[in-house]
């Protein structure tokens, strides 16, 4: 199984190549087209923690889905094009063993078996912004496919530095975060747009994405008719 | 009259040359910026009753507009409403093509037939919103993407496509909606359906939904208390 | 400060870095990534020539936008002792472009499309009465003026038209255009085009100067998705 990102960065699609018998995992709404010789099982949350209703219910304050389907070609070989819902990049890292990645929730797309996928809820929530982090554990062996809002960009991070929340997209073992306020005080926090901040520290790869979703759904979203309370 | 695609793949625009008497037809909302001398006409596609079919449909504007140049070389700018890419197809006499109806952005020639009430069309999005128009040549037709626009080849093996993610397939495929296997998406109606193609021809997907962008930004948007 | 722009033209951020003490300031919510040895400060999208009375007003608007969710009129201003780097990124996607004013000319940025600028830039709110300001019709411009750098974001990609005569963009599509030009909003095509052509309001340019067209339109966006939400 290997994943082929094209048209990046914008508005990107990957296709995961499939061999006789061999599965990708990915999050539900991800499936744009397939041939029409794959068998398709539904899972429930993603890593299998935390309960149906409690998936459900993050899934729709959060927007997302937390429900995966596994593609497995049957037959002959096979494959099935992915997209997550905003514009952007896609881009397939690779994780080894003993160096997991830290995923941003609503960044995970797609990975095979040999790749574990665990949730690690961090539940904090922005006093003014409502902000919570979710960041999912990839562990074991292969590729997983992440989705970025916007373009990606990664680097080598050596030392420490502030970065917004909504511009994470995933993170190397060996960086501790810490999450703070982006101003001295709450109200200029808030005032100031940026809410909370994380302040990251240690060696190791950062990914980000050059737009934040929140402050796109804010800005989009109150153009919006207003919906019932 | 000439015309040239910008800003494409990401954020395609159409900027047409036009010179007296030039006539484009387009869909409403689709004006960037204009010459002064371009003249704006809108007009009811297909008259009253028709128009008011179609807004049973859903989703889509009742109202075209015609633009037509009084001087020469006027500019006119055209965008689609999402993010992607812009293209153009050349339609010879009586060459069918299935276009998305909320891909449609523009075409030139007065026979370009826009047929919105052929057999197969209200079955693609389960009756709701968007329907696939079925265009007949001769003419020049633009139509836009959301996302890139990616061309699958149809042949033996038969494919199968998310149905909210096609933008169009050319004459002699056959077609069939139904809804998905897996778990696809909870929140609105049209969601989770899927088209199986087989036979031979071409099927573009474009790389994005809009279902999917309606959904993420419902969230976000302003409450209003019942009563007020 | 040396900058760059990356990731353009579908999602440009703009990456400066500052010297020691030199200041850059941004729209709210810009902020992507920047040194741990920068400060930031929140202040008032007030001009600095304005009185008490036009701060205040200015204060009343920008909270009633902020929750809104509509345009901030706060803009953060990163600085500090040792300098460092801040990268900053607009909401929509799309490009970035500096325009550099000279303290002669003036340039006219429709508020969404404000970006950042250098600190001797002065940045004045026009807005065309309370309709405009809540309804989102008319313009809402940002007159900047000044010496230094202005740095434009767009939704979309950009075209620079060069106006000499007449030109006519739909509001939505305006990025910015040079104080050089005279404009005048109006509806396309008489009453009946208004209220049926799907364009909403257009500006009239006359004169000579640049226009920069942006290639998407969050409107036409809005009404492309308003049949698609649930109520």
């Amino acid at each position: 199984m290997h994943f082929e990102v094209h048209y990046r960065p914008a508005h990107s699609l990957a296709i995961a190549h499939l061999q006789p018998d061999e599965s990708v995992r990915a999050e539900a709404s991800a499936m744009v087209s397939m041939t029409s010789n794959l068998s398709i099982t539904t899972d429930g949350p993603v890593g299998g923690r935390g309960g149906l209703l409690k998936s459900f219910k993050r899934a729709m304050l959060g927007g997302e889905t937390f429900f995966t389907n596994t593609f497995t070609a049957r037959g002959a070989p096979g494959h099935v094009t992915l997209a997550p819902t905003l514009s952007g990049d896609m881009l397939a890292i690779d994780v080894r063993q003993g160096e997991p990645l830290y995923i941003q929730g609503s960044s995970y797309v797609a990975a095979p078996d040999s790749v574990e996928i665990d949730t690690r809820w961090q539940g904090l929530k922005g006093f003014f912004s409502g902000e919570s982090l979710f960041f999912l554990e990839a562990s074991g062996e292969g590729q997983v496919l992440v989705n970025a809002f916007g373009a990606i960009e990664s680097y080598d991070l050596d030392g420490d530095v502030i970065i917004d929340t909504g511009h994470l997209v995933a993170f190397g073992a060996g960086i501790e975060y810490e999450v703070t306020k982006a101003s001295r005080g709450w109200i200029a926090s808030f005032l100031s747009g940026e809410g909370l901040v994380l302040r990251m520290r240690g060696r190791g790869r950062v990914y980000l994405q050059s737009r934040n979703p929140k402050e796109y759904g804010t800005k989009v979203g109150s153009e919006l008719p207003p919906r019932e309370g | 009259m000439r015309y040239e695609i910008l800003d494409a793949p990401n954020f395609g625009l159409l900027k047409l040359t036009l010179n007296t008497d030039d006539k484009v037809v387009a869909e409403s909302g689709a004006m960037v910026a204009m010459g002064a001398a371009v003249h704006v006409e809108t007009k009811m596609r297909g008259g009253l009753l028709a128009a008011a079919k179609r807004k049973l449909l859903g989703g889509e504007s009742l109202f075209q507009n015609t633009f037509v140049a009084r001087a020469p070389a006027q500019e006119l700018y055209l965008a689609p409403p999402v993010e992607g890419d812009l293209l153009v197809r050349e339609l010879a006499r009586g060459e069918t093509f299935f276009l998305q109806s909320g891909n449609y952005l523009a075409h030139v020639g007065d026979e370009l037939v826009l047929d919105t009430k052929w057999g197969g069309v209200r079955s693609f999005f389960g009756g709701v919103g968007f329907f696939m128009l079925k265009i007949v040549g001769p003419g020049t037709l633009f139509y836009g993407s959301y996302g890139a626009i990616h061309e699958v080849p149809i042949g033996a093996g038969g494919y199968t496509c998310d149905t909210g993610h096609i933008v169009g397939f050319s004459d002699g495929l056959e077609y069939r909606v139904r809804t998905f296997g897996g778990f696809k998406g909870l929140f609105f109606s049209g969601e989770g359906l899927v088209c199986d193609f087989t036979g031979s021809g071409s099927l573009f997907i474009q790389t994005r939904k809009s279902a999917s962008l309606a959904a993420f930004l419902h969230p976000f948007r302003r409450v209003q208390q019942r009563g007020n | 400060m040396q900058y760059q722009i990356e990731h353009g033209p579908a999602f440009a951020w703009l990456r400066v870095a500052l010297d020691p003490n030199e200041r850059i300031v941004a729209e709210a919510g810009a902020m992507v990534r920047q040194s741990t040895s920068l400060q930031v400060e929140t202040r008032l999208n007030a001009s600095r020539s304005g009185g008490v009375f036009a701060l205040i007003i200015a204060f009343f608007v920008a909270l009633m936008r902020r929750l809104l969710g509509g345009e901030t009129m706060f803009l953060n201003e990163f600085s500090g002792p040792q300098g460092g780097e801040v990268v900053l990124a607009p909401k929509l996607s799309g490009q970035i472009v500096k325009k550099t004013l000279d303290g002669t000319r003036t340039l006219f940025v429709q508020t969404g499309g404000y970006l950042a600028s250098t600190s001797d830039i002065d940045t004045r709110l026009r807005f065309g009465g309370l309709r405009t300001l809540f309804g989102g019709e008319g313009l809402m411009l940002l007159q900047c003026t000044g010496r230094g750098d202005v740095f434009v974001n767009s939704y979309g990609g950009v075209t620079e038209v060069a106006v000499d005569g007449s030109f006519i963009v739909d509001t939505g599509h305006i990025v910015a255009f040079d104080g050089a030009l005279d404009f005048r909003v109006r509806s396309i095509g008489g009453a009946k085009s208004f209220l049926f052509s799907g364009e909403g309001l257009v500006c009239e340019f006359q004169g000579r100067g640049t226009v920069y067209v942006q290639s998407r339109n969050l409107k036409a966006l809005v009404g492309w998705l308003s049949p698609l939400l649930p109520s």
